[in-house]
This record gives structure tokens, sequence and C-alpha cells, in this order.
């Protein structure tokens, strides 16, 4: 079972790779990142917790997981909104497009 | 098992190396990087549950700090900067 876990979790992380290598702007690329390779090691993490007797490791392994999925969001926006607004950098975004809008506002506004 | 997690994790970092190396932008480098770290901490968590010696365990949390911390270094870095 924790073994299956963490095959699926690496299996992830080479999804998250190959979109990485693949995708062809920065922001799509960090999306395949972000999303896959957080899944994917919080399945190696817990298989490991399942594997693994010592308690000891098992705390260990469930506070990286929990710290992972603490930290990843935060890391994954603050590195594309700076992506976003540096020069020199090509980002497009396809759909709905709400941060020019906000950054506008706040410019605007003196900020 | 654990062994085809290797070669899947190995593959992983070829892909996660090359953006490192290729860029272009300082994201592609810093997204490779973070790949890289991913890819170590599964390493780690492979070996401890193959060999039953959880003594490097406390390794996967350290480093898993240490990468959000760089990341949002480099992040503050970025803004309103050119490549």
């Amino acid at each position: 079972m924790g073994q299956a876990l963490a095959l699926a979790g690496t299996l992830l992380t080479l999804l998250a790779a190959v979109g990485v290598v693949r995708f062809t702007d920065a922001l799509s690329r960090m999306h395949a990142l972000t999303k896959a390779s957080t899944v994917g090691l919080v399945l190696v993490l817990l298989g490991g917790a399942l594997t693994v007797d010592h308690p000891n490791d098992k705390t260990s392994l469930l506070l990286a997981g929990a710290l992972q999925l603490l930290t990843m969001p935060v890391a994954a926006n603050l590195m594309s909104r700076a992506t976003y607004q540096a020069r020199g950098i090509p980002s497009t975004v396809d759909t709905i497009d709400e941060l020019t809008g906000h950054l506008d506002a706040s410019r605007d506004d003196g900020g | 098992m654990i062994a085809a997690g290797y070669a899947l994790l190995a593959l992983a970092a070829m892909g996660f190396g090359y953006r490192l190396l290729a860029g272009p932008s300082l994201t592609d480098r810093v997204v490779g990087l973070d790949g890289l770290l991913i890819v170590g901490v599964s390493a780690v968590v492979l070996r401890a549950m193959q060999t039953g010696e959880g003594a490097f365990l406390p390794a996967a949390v350290v480093v898993t700090l240490v990468g959000f911390v760089g990341t949002a270094v480099v992040a503050r870095f970025i803004e309103g900067r050119g490549r």
C-alpha cells in the first residue's frame, strides 16, 4: 500500500517534469511543476509514513508533507506574480486576466 | 517497486535539470531547481522506505523549508526587474 502510493507519487513527479520540459512559456511551466509535483511529493511522503515503523520517522514525514502543502502554493503565488510583473519574461494569460486591473487600480491610488 | 520509483525520479531529474540549464528566464531556472529539490526529498523518502533507516528524514523537512525560503527570495529579486 505504502509502496504503491510512493510509486504513484514518483509517477506524478515525472509527469511534472515532462510538463516543465515541454510547455512553452514560463507561467505554464510553473503551473505544471506546482500542481503535479506537490501532489506527487505528498503521495510519496504519505507512502513513506505508511511504510516506516518508528513514530519519529512517521512524524518527520507527515511534518514535511504538511509544510509542503502550506508553502508550495504561497511560493508559486509569489513567483508567478513576480514573473507577471517582470519585464522581459514572456508570459501570456489566455482566458481571464484579473491581475492587470488590480495592478492598474493600485497604481491609480498612488500605491 | 521502489526501484521503479528511483527510475521514474531519475527521469524526472533529467527533465528538471534540462530546464535548470536551458532557462531561458530566471523563473524557469527556479522551476527547475524546485523540481530537483522535490526529486531529492522523494529520493530520501524512498531510501528510508527501502532500508527502514530513518536517520535522513529530518533532512527532508529542512529541504522543504529551505526550498520555500529560496523561492520567495528569488521572487522578490525578480519583481520589477528584467530577466
